[in-house]
């Protein structure tokens, strides 16, 4: 019998495994048994490592492809998960420092203090409120390095700082209680988007000449106001500072905030209460909730993508683990049955099998978790400088925890595959040596016309698909976690993606609050001039009240409801049409869901004091105002109004962002944006991490696919060393065989390229809108379908720049492995 | 002799092979003459299918130079190699090497389609006319675990044939078939020699040897033995068998 090494040692060291002296080759009996247990394992350990060490040397490609796969794995496992909890950690640390509102409502015009006080009294949940003083100047009066902020859409307002509740914190999380005069302490927004620094000089001006010049003294972290979506920005500046220049310029705006006993269970009911007790309310009005996820938006989405990645590489990366175990049993059958023919328990047998991949597993999670935990400050960077850092045991014991749970997984899959050991007898193993020869298929090379290299490297893949399924995985999932990322960004920067924010298509937005009675008088003049503007060719002024409604549970809600004539620049409808009479109403996604209700039904809205029922003849995306919004055609007049919009479209060749910027000046205090700048500005920063995670996920992608072509094509040449010889032998060249490893792969890849983009195309459509559903109403949203976002896809870089370096990029690793075909010959075959 | 280099179709000179600085030829001399048949002898390690695979040109030689078909193997690239070992050059193998993914019929084309020499439909006819011959015609379909060993090698002959070489190499092609299917491999061969194939096999069996018309010996990568003994006519092959033995006893072999 012709043993290999491994089976020899096996033999020589007996059932029992033991070579020490004194060893007992029936270690269940006698009274020396504790003996035994001592030394046998020892023995047996030392054995099997031997053995373990022998197989990672004969398949090194394989093996080390196996470890890259799980060491990936672990690392963006254990990154992601030590950036969402450095993130949470952060923000809650965060919110808990600076001791957040818990609600905070806007309120701009007359202002009385005593009458929230007397409200308040009667309300045992508040345990404090307070109210804040917000200076909003006009970007236009505000200079950061001689810079006007014209375009910005961030509304700046001086603050005199809090010193006990509602703190600004700065960098080092301590809170900023006072600022010198002649100081202004800035949002880090400035810092990072304006690229300031301390030093720098902020000037103040006005209409009548005035100009203060403030130095820039440090930057702060504020709890609720921090990331660029929420777009109020609170400028500390000395009490002296603050009244010097509210007497020459500026809006005076109160921000009442309010800390409950338990916002847990409070705050949605408070918040009911407040805005039923007409107290002053013309401004939003938000909770810690909406900070909350305004915060983690931006990390948030980036972490999903690092975590996406993850699996699906743990995914790979198990398959990868399939294969290399059933090439291993394929190489090692012969040896297997020989182990069982002389007698070694398919236990013992099996635990051969299970210290190699779970010494792999071991390395692979070790070395992962190392660098994941190093990769770990390069993807919080941003959360560090918005937030700072949690410290805590939580930020070490989270990622080491998510990188064992990984381990786990892989060895709980080992134990499954290793059960076929048992399906293995010691008999058919040693007759038949090995357990999968390549089947004929039902393809006849002489019935083709194709090329014989072509032809025969499809039919290779034909008749033993199982062994490319990883290849295709490898290269699905490659296509997917490239194209993802991509069309996520593309569609949230995409022209269109205005639709999705419940306005139509329109080139310049004007905003407007309402402030108090002049309001209207406001809106009323603007409506007036932009519709006889020369450039202008259409308009939608809509005005937005706030009515009672009751939500799916029977509960009382609030709900905005925009007024105007919704057929002028109309916005694309998800379902249904727009509302033409105030006997109907269209709601957003997220506000349908809400309401329990759906097309066709009617929704009890309160309109002039009475109940009526309206009913719905359309939904569509928004994802403005916390997502849940309306549009009717209701009087407004006697209602409670909160805000005014009018929609602007320009005629063709007009410069958008000029003409904002001349209405602007014209039409204050309302806020005129060009529609193309409001939206970079408002998911601007979303896209720029979107974009920077898609281009690392594209390298990834790429680097991934790349390797495991080049380990697959150096594994698939070993194995067919046979077959290459004997082509070789018959006169077959090396172009010939080159080509046919080319078709091959290269067929694979274009299946899988297919299958990945439409799979990105498909699940991942749905993915980003997942996304979107938890970020607007929370986990529990998930699966409501109040996120349905088409993606916007690039054709020319989804369809086909981004495939065709994939297919570049395996082309030249497969050329490149199979250059070591000219190695096999027919040597190979006659030293057998 | 003189005749005998005119018609020389395979001319191997100072042939020399060592693996790891071991020798395994040794400056050999052989010529093999057009329409010859030859079994190539020797105890195991003396260098036999080395030396097949050397002057096939399918093994890079360390030393000494071949001539066939007029060329220099020497200065061929490994395409030209390739190119003339699949027209001029056929083999049959002991354990056969057949290519597991295709059927018995597709495996006899295959070096056929790669020389590409005419057109497919012509080739394939060629192929089914060889297995007729050989007597396998109603297995073309089948899969290669879908036959007997000494069909298998039938099938293997008519791979080497299909693109009509100069001459066919035999690395011990009996070696694994019973004596039956041995006879019956040994009657083709024997028919395709009468008809002018030259043949060149490696054997261990003096069986095999009595059926051919030459025989060498090698021991140590050199040739210690050269004997003719004409062809078989298909009489008298206990006598040729049991004077080849003598021979190899006389030599000490």
């Amino acid at each position: 019998m012709n043993l290999s090494p491994r089976a020899r040692s096996v033999a020589r060291h007996g059932e029992g495994g033991v070579d020490e002296p004194g060893g007992d080759q029936h270690p269940a009996v006698g009274a020396d048994g504790q003996v035994l247990r001592r030394g046998q394992p020892a023995g047996r350990w030392r054995m099997y490592g031997r053995m373990a060490a022998r197989d990672f040397s004969r398949n090194r490609g394989v093996t080390a492809a196996l470890v890259v796969l799980m060491m990936l794995s672990v690392m963006l496992g254990t990154a992601s998960a030590g950036t969402l909890v450095r993130l949470i950690g952060a923000s809650s640390d965060l919110m808990e420092q600076a001791d957040a509102p818990h609600v905070a409502q806007l309120h701009v015009g007359a202002f009385d203090q005593a009458e929230v006080d007397r409200w308040v009294a009667g309300r045992p949940e508040v345990v404090h409120h307070q109210t804040m003083l917000l200076l909003g100047i006009d970007g236009a009066n505000l200079l950061f390095d001689g810079e006007p902020q014209t375009a910005s859409i961030q509304q700046n307002s001086l603050v005199v700082p809090n010193t006990e509740r509602d703190l600004l914190l700065d960098l080092d999380n301590r809170p900023i209680t006072q600022v010198e005069p002649g100081g202004i302490v800035l949002p880090v927004y400035h810092q990072v988007e304006g690229d300031l620094e301390v030093g720098d000089t902020v000037r103040i001006t006005a209409a009548d000449g005035f100009a203060k010049d403030l130095t820039i003294a440090g930057f702060a972290r504020d709890s609720i106001m921090n990331p660029a979506i929420a777009s109020s920005k609170r400028l500390a500046v000395a009490p002296s500072d603050f009244e010097e220049v509210r007497a020459r310029t500026g809006e005076v705006e109160q921000l009442v905030e309010f800390w409950l006993d338990d916002p847990a269970t409070q705050t949605a009911g408070f918040k009911k209460a407040y805005q039923d007790a007409q107290l002053p309310q013309a401004g939003q009005m938000v909770d810690s909730n909406t900070f909350q996820i305004l915060t983690m938006i931006g990390d948030g989405m980036v972490a999903a993508v690092v975590i996406l990645v993850s699996m699906l590489l743990l995914v790979v990366g198990v398959l990868c683990l399939r294969f290399s175990f059933l090439t291993a049993v394929e190489q090692d059958y012969r040896e297997i049955g020989v182990l069982k023919a002389i007698g070694v328990a398919p236990r013992d047998v099996r635990r051969i099998y299970l210290t190699k991949y779970a010494l792999l597993a071991g390395i692979a999670s070790g070395v992962g978790l190392l660098a994941g935990l190093a990769v770990i400050p390069l993807l919080t960077r941003n959360i560090t400088r918005y937030m700072g850092t949690a410290s805590g045991l939580a930020n070490w014991i989270v990622p080491t925890l998510a990188a064992v749970l990984i381990f786990v997984v892989l060895v709980l899959f080992m134990l499954v595959l290793l059960r076929r050991f048992n399906r293995i007898s010691a008999v058919t193993a040693l007759r038949a040596g090995a357990t999968s020869q390549p089947r004929a298929t039902r393809l006849r090379l002489h019935r083709s016309r194709m090329p014989v290299h072509l032809r025969l490297g499809t039919m290779d893949v034909v008749g033993r698909w199982p062994i490319y399924l990883l290849l295709f995985f490898v290269f699905a999932v490659s296509t997917f976690i490239m194209i993802v990322p991509v069309n996520s960004a593309t569609t949230a920067t995409a022209p269109g993606f205005i639709n999705y924010m419940g306005i139509g298509a329109v080139d310049v937005r004007v905003d407007l609050r309402h402030d108090d009675a002049t309001s209207p008088e406001q809106f009323e003049r603007a409506v007036e001039q932009l519709g006889s503007e020369p450039d202008v060719t259409a308009i939608s002024p809509m005005v937005t009240t706030r009515h009672d409604t009751l939500d799916r549970d029977g509960i009382a809600a609030s709900l905005y409801v925009e007024n105007g004539d919704h057929t002028l620049l109309p916005l694309t409808y998800a379902d249904g049409r727009a509302p033409t009479d105030s006997s109907e109403i269209a709601l957003s996604l997220l506000a349908l869901h809400q309401s329990g209700r759906s097309l066709g039904d009617t929704v009890p809205i309160t309109v002039g004091g009475q109940v009526n029922a309206l009913t719905i003849v359309g939904s569509y995306q928004d994802i403005t105002h916390g997502g849940s919004t309306a549009k009717s055609v209701l009087p407004t007049d006697g209602e409670e109004t909160m805000w005014y919009v009018i929609g602007v479209q320009l005629a063709g060749g007009t410069d958008a962002t000029a003409t904002a910027q001349t209405y602007g000046a014209q039409l204050a205090p309302a806020r005129v944006s060009a529609i193309e700048q409001w939206r970079d500005q408002t998911l601007g920063p979303i896209a720029d991490q979107l974009t920077i995670a898609a281009g690392v996920d594209a390298v990834v992608a790429i680097a991934l696919a790349v390797l495991m072509t080049a380990l697959f094509a150096r594994m698939l040449l070993a194995r067919d060393a046979g077959p290459i010889a004997i082509q070789r032998a018959i006169g077959a060249d090396d172009t010939g065989l080159r080509q046919q490893y080319l078709t091959r792969i290269l067929l694979v890849l274009v299946l899988g390229v297919t299958v990945g983009t439409v799979m990105a195309n498909t699940l991942g459509e749905l993915l980003f809108n997942l996304m979107f559903e938890a970020m607007f109403g929370g986990f529990e949203m998930l699966f409501q379908g109040t996120s349905q976002i088409a993606f916007a896809v690039n054709p020319l870089l989804a369809s086909l720049l981004l495939p065709l370096a994939l297919l570049g990029a395996v082309a030249a690793a497969t050329v490149a492995s199979s250059r070591s075909i000219a190695a096999a010959s027919i040597s190979s075959l006659t030293t057998e | 002799m003189t005749t005998a280099t005119a018609t020389a179709v395979l001319d191997a000179q100072g042939l020399t092979k060592t693996f790891d600085g071991h020798p395994v030829l040794q400056g050999l001399d052989l010529k093999v003459r057009d329409g010859e048949f030859i079994a190539v002898m020797g105890p195991s390690g003396s260098g036999k299918s080395t030396l097949l695979y050397n002057i096939s040109g399918m093994d890079t030689m360390t030393g000494g130079n071949v001539q066939f078909a007029g060329q220099d193997l020497g200065s061929l690239s490994q395409k030209q190699l390739a190119r003339l070992r699949l027209t001029t050059m056929g083999f049959i193998f002991q354990h056969v090497y057949l290519l597991k993914n295709l059927c018995l019929l597709d495996n006899i084309v295959l070096p056929a389609y790669l020389a590409g020499l005419a057109p497919r439909a012509e080739l394939t006819q060629r192929a089914m006319a060889l297995m007729e011959r050989t007597g396998v015609a109603d297995l073309a379909d089948r899969d290669v675990t879908e036959a007997s060993g000494g069909q298998l090698q039938r099938i293997g002959i008519c791979r080497a044939l299909i693109n009509e070489p100069q001459i066919l190499f035999g690395d011990e092609p009996t070696g694994a078939l019973d004596s039956t299917a041995a006879t019956e491999i040994m009657d083709i061969l024997g028919e395709l020699n009468a008809e002018g194939t030259t043949i060149m096999l490696v054997t261990h069996d003096t069986k095999v040897a009595a059926r051919t018309s030459r025989v060498i010996y090698l021991v140590d990568g050199r040739i210690v033995g050269d004997r003719q003994h004409g062809p078989y006519t298909g009489t008298g092959l206990d006598q040729r068998h049991h004077e080849l033995t003598e021979w190899l006893l006389h030599h000490g072999l």
